[in-house]
């Protein structure tokens, strides 16, 4: 091993070439896949979201690349960690106070011409503020009751927080990033287990007391409980029809009768993924699932190879706020688990999703590129 | 917090990187087996569409919608061929709100375009905006074919309109037809739950009517004639978008529409006109008849109104004002307004007592009225007739005289000379709201006035008043009968069409002698035609006889030796209130709805009868003053014309032309 491999790479260009370019190569093909499905949900027509959507993609990976090549993991990152979860925190409560209200839900900070929506910060934040935790923390502790109230908390309060704009794909985000981080930072199976309890019971408690009237009709069609094709469950019934007519390899690009006359909701965002597979077929739908497996698997390779805890489990928790994002969104538009309101990253229109998902990558990358020395 | 140090050496060793790497790879098994999972449900998706179909069928489902498309109507044609009620092409400029970014904008370059009022332009907003966002909504209709074109090439600037024409009933006569021939509508909420009724195509039926475009006939022969004019929906299959808005269409599922039936009648354009204007404001009814073919010449009642405004809905005021009009527009007097026939009734009087034996030198001496069952029937005419026989009874239509004969008669023989000649009887001419009218007798009279009939009943029929109704056809049909020498012909309205058949020739009329009809046709043809005669003046045709051709033609000094064109008749003037309330009033002192209705029939040319026609002008006054002249002018051109002796049109003839221009 030399000094130089010991200290990292050395020159920015050094640098630059030994990015995980896996990672990045697969990153660049879903957001292209994402320009040829939006010029699909225009009708074939380039402006404005098949443009504005690669753009936006140019404009952040580009960030992301600056980021990772100049950042450094146990002087940047792990040292943000703290102030950015604080920060995160902070915003959280402000909205509460003071935020902008849209659509029903108050999720938004309005700080002049910029809308901020701190509950995405907190996706990214939580990881590394619970990986800081548990590097530092002595692994024997990391069993023990007492050291689990700590990282308890900080995952309580910005999910419940969030819970009450109301948005609740976001808290469910939050709370998984969280619990997987904790999970793989050591935390004792007799705890896990006390803890699945406890969050069976919160789930039954939060159908019953906390969620809304439409969030319970989800969860209740879901379920079988209601059976309503024109209301809640009409979302997934138009979906599992045009998933269901698709056949192996789709009924072709601009040709999916369901996405394309419109009897597919919100085809651009939460159902993109069935209109990949209307088209697609089974193979197209695969593909992409492939894809997004691929790019898991190599998070983790990521963490697998990364020296220090901070780092590991900042890439785990990254990869787990991934997929978390795709997992859900593909299981609801099979009708697998309920609409919840969670976009297919980088593939879906809109830009919150990708940029919290691309800030958790600028720092995989770093971590990458510092996986030797820390 | 500084790690390591502090920390009590009871708790078991642990190495994080060692549990990490364990657990992560736990993790991402887990991982791998959703991915899994959600591929085995998507397959399993399209499994069972394999098996059942069920997705792609809901797909289909979705994505095709069967339009239908309505049928043009079939053509009604005059007996020789006019037009009088077609499918045309309608150009109407319409908006689909959808499209449109600013609607009183693009609705103001459109009026600018069509130069039409501020006023228009708000009222179409208002109507607009009440209507479908997808769907072209009208905002002007009836465009010609310039301002149609005007709109065409300005469309691109014009997002949201739509040029477009529309199939339409029109009815180029509008008011001389609105009766026999009545219109379309669009079909009520009634037509289609009667159409539900049916359990086996109810369902469908009921789908069609709700059809936009979709028009079924409400009056008259549209209405009557209905399943022969509509001819055979076809459809369209249609891609749609979730909205329902068309996008797109599969041609090899379409079907072409069938064009309903055309149907030629027995009306003869010009006859109909001139009877129509004949009326005036006057309210009333004219039908002229072939007293051979029993074909209706003319079926006219007055007033009219335009059924082109019923097609595409009429306003609500519109038709108030129509409904409530005191002179029943759209009733067709013709057959379903019922009058006691007067006067005009004495000719089945007169039979009657011939068939009781009465002789011919058998007369009656009239001075102004007849004492009868304690009570006094008076003669129209205050001063007496003086010394009547049949012939001039009739003449003169001496009251008195049918006192008597009618009594000589009697009831029951009266209303079956009546019957025979049609009065009464329900003739089926393909309209709707045919009225039979009454003749009563004994019988019915105790049936269902629950009293014996009084022998001053049968004084008071001698002269048609009473409880009896007659229709101005039914009363054709009586002068045609009287006019053939007593052949029961019956009248008809539709010459060709779907299961019309030829009537064939009229059979005689048993128990009716020559003798007798001959005396009673002497009478009418002194009504018209000798001095002294009630109707003199409806006589005067001024009319001659070609002496070659035997063509009516008119009278001039050049033609003055020919000879004349005479018919004959009857006037009729019946009381719509009881007897002597109005005696010695003059006319325009009394309301209109109270004063007489004035009646007239006859038939002619007298040499060698072919046509017969009945006129009833509602409340207005003396038949020979009223009737007479509308009567005089249709049958004076009717004679000139001599429909019967032109060829009529063929509908297959007609048929085959349409399907060329179509």
């Amino acid at each position: 091993m030399t000094i130089a491999s010991q200290q990292g790479p050395q020159t920015i260009l050094d640098r630059f070439a030994k990015l995980n370019w896996g990672v990045i190569n697969i990153l660049v093909i879903l957001a292209l896949i994402g320009v040829a499905m939006h010029f699909s949900v225009s009708s074939g027509a380039w402006t404005d979201m098949p443009l504005t959507h690669g753009l936006r993609f140019a404009l952040l990976i580009s960030v992301v690349l600056i980021a990772a090549v100049f950042s450094k993991v146990q002087n940047f990152w792990m040292e943000l960690a703290y102030p950015l979860y604080g920060g995160a925190l902070l915003l959280l409560i402000a909205v509460e106070v003071a935020g902008a209200t849209r659509m029903g839900a108050t999720r938004w900070l309005d700080i002049g011409p910029i809308s901020l929506q701190p509950s995405e910060l907190m996706k990214v934040a939580i990881v590394l503020a619970l990986a800081r935790y548990y590097h530092q923390l002595d692994p024997r502790r990391a069993g023990t009751v007492l050291w689990v109230i700590p990282p308890f908390l900080m995952i309580a309060a910005p999910v419940a927080l969030v819970m009450h704009q109301p948005d609740l794909g976001t808290a469910l985000m939050i709370l998984f990033a969280g619990v997987t981080v904790m999970f793989l930072g050591g935390l004792l199976w007799r705890i896990i287990a006390a803890g699945a309890i406890v969050a069976v019971g919160g789930a039954i408690f939060a159908y019953t007391n906390i969620l809304h009237d439409y969030q319970r009709d989800r969860v209740n069609v879901f379920l079988g409980i209601t059976d309503d094709p024109l209301g809640a469950g009409y979302h997934v019934l138009q979906s599992k029809i045009a998933i269901g007519s698709a056949g192996l390899f789709g009924r072709g690009y601009l040709q999916g009768s369901q996405a394309q006359l419109d009897f597919l909701p919100e085809k651009h965002t939460d159902f993109i993924f069935t209109m990949i597979v209307e088209e697609f077929g089974l193979v197209g739908g695969g593909i992409v699932l492939g894809l997004f497996g691929a790019l898991l698997w190599l998070t983790m390779q990521v963490a697998m190879n990364a020296r220090s805890l901070f780092s590991k489990l900042t890439a785990a928790g990254v990869a787990a706020t991934l997929a978390c994002y795709v997992f859900i969104n593909t299981a609801m538009v099979i009708g697998l688990v309920p609409v919840v309101g969670i976009p297919l990253p980088i593939i879906s229109f809109g830009g919150t999703a990708m940029t919290t998902l691309l800030a958790g990558y600028a720092v995989v990358l770093s971590i990458d590129l510092h996986k030797e020395r820390f | 917090m500084s790690k390591g140090k502090r920390v009590g050496s009871t708790l078991p060793k642990r190495d994080a990187n060692v549990i990490f790497n364990r657990r992560a790879t736990l993790l991402s098994f887990v991982g791998g087996g959703v991915i899994g999972s959600i591929m085995f449900r998507m397959g399993q998706l399209q499994a069972t569409n394999l098996f059942s179909g069920e997705y792609s069928e809901a797909a289909d489902e979705n994505r095709f919608d069967t339009r239908i498309v309505a049928p043009p109507r079939g053509v009604i044609y005059d007996r020789f061929g006019t037009v009088l009620a077609q499918t045309s092409k309608d150009y109407q400029v319409a908006v689909v709100q959808d499209d449109v970014d600013d609607l009183e904008d693009v609705v103001d370059r459109v009026r600018r375009i069509l130069g039409l009022s501020a006023e228009w332009a708000r009222r179409a907003i208002i109507r607009v905006r009440g209507g479908s966002r997808y769907e072209p909504q009208p905002l002007q209709e009836g465009l010609t074919w310039e301002e149609f074109n005007a709109i065409n090439v300005r469309l691109p600037e014009l997002r949201g309109i739509v040029a477009q024409s529309v199939d339409v009933r029109a009815y180029p006569y509008d008011v001389v037809y609105a009766h026999p021939i009545g219109y379309v509508q669009k079909p009520t909420q009634r037509d289609i739950d009667r159409a539900l009724e049916n359990p086996e195509e109810g369902q469908s039926r009921a789908v069609y009517l709700r059809n936009p475009h979709v028009r079924v006939g409400k009056a008259g022969l549209e209405a009557e004639m209905e399943p022969m004019l509509h001819g055979e929906a076809g459809w369209r299959k249609v891609i749609v978008n979730a909205r329902g808005v068309e996008q797109g269409e599969d041609e090899r599922e379409r079907r072409d529409p069938v064009r309903g039936s055309g149907l030629v009648l027995t009306l003869d354009h010009d006859l109909q006109r001139i009877a129509m204007q004949n009326f005036g404001e006057q309210s009333g009814a004219a039908v002229v008849m072939d007293i051979y073919t029993g074909d209706l010449l003319v079926m006219a009642s007055a007033p009219g109104f335009d059924p082109n405004e019923f097609v595409n809905g009429i306003g609500r005021e519109p038709f108030r004002l129509l409904n409530e009009d005191e002179k029943k527009p759209l009733f067709n007097k013709a057959v379903t307004g019922v009058y006691a026939p007067g006067s005009t009734f004495k000719m089945m009087v007169g039979i009657a007592a011939k068939q009781a034996g009465i002789e011919d030198d058998w007369a009656v001496g009239c001075s102004g009225g007849f004492y009868y069952g304690g009570r006094t029937f008076h003669c129209w005419r205050a001063g007496g007739h003086g010394r009547m026989d049949l012939h001039d009874a009739i003449k003169n239509s001496c009251d008195v005289y049918f006192y008597q004969a009618a009594l000589r008669a009697g009831p029951e023989r009266i209303a079956s000379v009546a019957r025979q000649f049609g009065l009464g009887q329900h003739f089926e001419v393909n309209v709707p709201n045919i009225r039979d009218g009454l003749v009563p007798d004994p019988t019915w009279w105790r049936a269902n006035r629950g009293e014996e009939w009084t022998g001053g009943l049968t004084v008071n029929y001698g002269i048609g008043q009473g409880a009896m109704g007659v229709t101005p056809l039914q009363l054709a049909v009586m002068a045609a009968r009287l006019g053939n020498n007593g052949y029961a012909v019956q009248p008809r309205l539709v010459r060709e069409g779907p299961g019309i058949v030829d009537p064939g020739q009229p059979l005689h009329m048993s128990g009716i002698e020559a003798d007798h009809l001959a005396r009673v046709r002497d009478g009418m043809f002194g009504v018209c035609n000798e001095p002294g005669g009630t109707a003199v003046r409806a006589g005067a045709l001024e009319l001659v006889r070609h002496p070659e051709t035997g063509a009516a033609v008119p009278l001039t000094p050049e033609t003055r030796a020919w000879q004349p064109v005479q018919i004959a008749g009857k006037t009729g003037t019946a009381q719509v209130r009881a007897l002597g309330s109005n005696r010695g009033r003059h006319y325009s002192t009394i309301e209109w709805r109270f004063r007489d209705n004035a009646l007239f029939c006859c038939f002619g040319p007298w040499h060698e009868p072919r046509y017969a026609c009945a006129v009833v002008v509602e409340h207005g006054g003396a038949g020979s003053a009223v009737a007479g002249p509308i009567a005089k002018e249709i049958m004076k051109a009717t004679l000139l014309r001599d429909p019967a002796r032109r060829a009529p049109a063929r509908l297959a003839t007609l048929e085959q032309q349409m399907g060329r221009s179509a």
